[in-house]
């Protein structure tokens, strides 16, 4: 009867372990998603943009037709992750350049339209960030679950490896341009 | 925000000679007070006695007296005071509220209503008693804010009648500056404090709230648990900028901090264990210190607006 008893109870926290790893994976991935939406939030702002600024900023007309194609390029689809996380990237910071050329057009700045689209950028802006925190967290929960005894005789038995987290990667990026931060002045 | 200096001068211009007048009349209702009181306890006292040398009478009736006389005690200090400490508000309270911020308006019977107390979600017990005074809305910037002081308890019968405080102190309502739809509750962290990593299953557990979200920072992470319905909005509203504010205004307020986000809004409990916003009728009103004392109060709980950033309005939300 005892042995009957400690085999039930090693099934159920076998169980929950197993459970609890397929979990987390699925974690990831939900977040992982949910990144993509945010990004494509913000692709859907890029025309709003490009038609809100264009009129004023002539000089700039160059950067509105890179973050046009950038945009285009990115909504496309089959890309490899490195490819759309250096096309994001690329997006962010020009996105970052317009936002300061702004500065130079005081009537553009002033326009209810723009002040509008600024405010949806910003907010898609802080809601990728978020969904990239979550992202962290998630992955962070699974690398733990991965690494630690004992779920990790059970991760090497579905041969489930630790992912990477998003980081900051390189001394550039760390200073690209807040779009929020131009605008609080 | 203003500043203590302020205060002074306007304690001195505005407040000191209504509180002259109000002095007198402090006077009083101290006289008035101690003679009835004193009367009440003198009949008390006899009837006590009386009870315990009489025969056949139950055991338990001098204990009933002596609970009697309080009673009475306290209901005469409550009538008697009441002309008071209403009048103390008009020219005291509603004058320094003013001061604080011109947009405010104070209604010294009025409080946060009981349904949304409840939609804030923060405290989820049922409530048998509920009552508040001291309410103050307006627009600092461009956030609308109100705040109450509020009493919430519930009573359980047993072998005898208990009170259990659900919550007592001050609750704050702002219009938050990001629309959001789910609800996301910040809440003092006890169980991760008392059982560390224990404490942090247990609150995994937690089957009246929604998922446990752990954020990026670990002094944050001491104080607050968070729950959520959305991991990703959570964020969105915790943005780290606001988590460092939180943190910093949990350690200025020095007290128990709750705070829900809902429906656009956010609701802080700010934990007193006095009464706020009350005179002390035995103590002379001509002192500066409790003029203070309501001002600090009043000013932690309007400069929430500041302390927590809500009058940026660079997102969507205007």
């Amino acid at each position: 009867m005892l042995v009957f008893i400690i085999i039930a109870v090693i099934g159920v926290l076998a169980f929950g372990m197993y459970n609890g790893l397929i979990g987390k994976k699925n974690d990831v991935e939900k977040s992982f998603g949910s990144i993509d939406v945010m990004l494509k939030k913000r692709y859907d702002l890029i025309p709003n943009l490009v038609a809100a600024v264009k009129q004023y900023m002539q000089h700039e007309a160059g950067t509105l037709t890179e973050i046009t194609e950038l945009r285009a390029k990115a909504v496309s689809g089959n890309l490899s992750s490195d490819e759309k996380v250096s096309l994001d990237n690329k997006i962010t910071k020009t996105l970052g350049g317009i936002m300061v050329a702004v500065e130079n057009y005081p009537d553009l700045k002033a326009s209810q339209n723009f002040i509008q689209l600024q405010g949806s950028l910003n907010e898609v802006e802080e809601q990728i960030s978020a969904a990239r925190r979550a992202f962290n967290a998630s992955v962070t929960d699974y690398n733990n679950a991965v690494e630690m005894f004992p779920t990790n005789i059970f991760a090497s038995m579905m041969n489930y490896k630790r992912k990477a987290v998003f980081a900051v990667a390189n001394e550039q990026e760390r200073q690209n341009v807040n779009i929020g931060d131009a605008f609080n002045n | 925000m203003r500043t203590l200096s302020e205060l002074r001068s306007f304690y001195d211009k505005k407040l000191h000679p209504e509180i002259f007048v109000l002095e007198e009349k402090r006077k009083e209702v101290v006289v008035l007070v101690s003679a009835y009181s004193f009367v009440i306890l003198l009949i008390g006292v006899i009837a006590f006695f009386f009870t315990l040398k009489i025969q056949n009478v139950h055991p338990k009736v001098p204990g009933y007296v002596a609970i009697l006389t309080f009673v009475a005690i306290s209901g005469a200090y409550y009538f008697l005071t009441r002309g008071y400490v209403s009048n103390f508000k008009d020219v005291v309270i509603n004058p320094l509220v003013g001061f604080m911020d011109d947009s405010l308006i104070y209604q010294k019977s009025g409080f946060i209503s009981e349904s949304e107390f409840k939609s804030s979600q923060i405290f989820t017990h049922a409530i048998n008693e509920y009552r508040g005074d001291d309410l103050i809305q307006g627009t600092i910037g461009k956030t609308k804010i109100k705040f109450s002081e509020l009493c919430a308890k519930y009573v359980t019968h047993g072998k005898n009648r208990h009170e259990h405080t659900v919550f007592k102190g001050l609750f704050f309502i702002a219009d938050f500056n990001k629309d959001f739809c789910k609800k996301t509750f910040v809440l003092p962290d006890r169980a991760e404090k008392m059982f560390g990593g224990f404490g942090t299953m247990l609150q995994k557990m937690n089957v009246s709230r929604p998922a446990l979200v752990k954020l990026e920072d670990p002094e944050f992470e001491k104080l607050f648990a968070v729950y959520s319905d959305d991991p990703v909005e959570s964020r969105y509203i915790l943005s780290t900028s606001l988590i460092q504010r939180i943190v910093s205004f949990k350690k200025k307020s020095k007290r128990e901090v709750y705070l829900s986000f809902i429906k656009s809004n956010v609701y802080i409990a700010i934990w007193y264990n006095r009464n706020l916003f009350e005179p002390r009728v035995f103590r002379t009103m001509l002192d500066f210190a409790p003029i203070q004392e309501y001002f600090e109060d009043l000013q932690l709980t309007i400069e929430i607006v500041d302390d927590l950033n809500l009058n940026t309005r660079i997102w969507s939300k205007q």
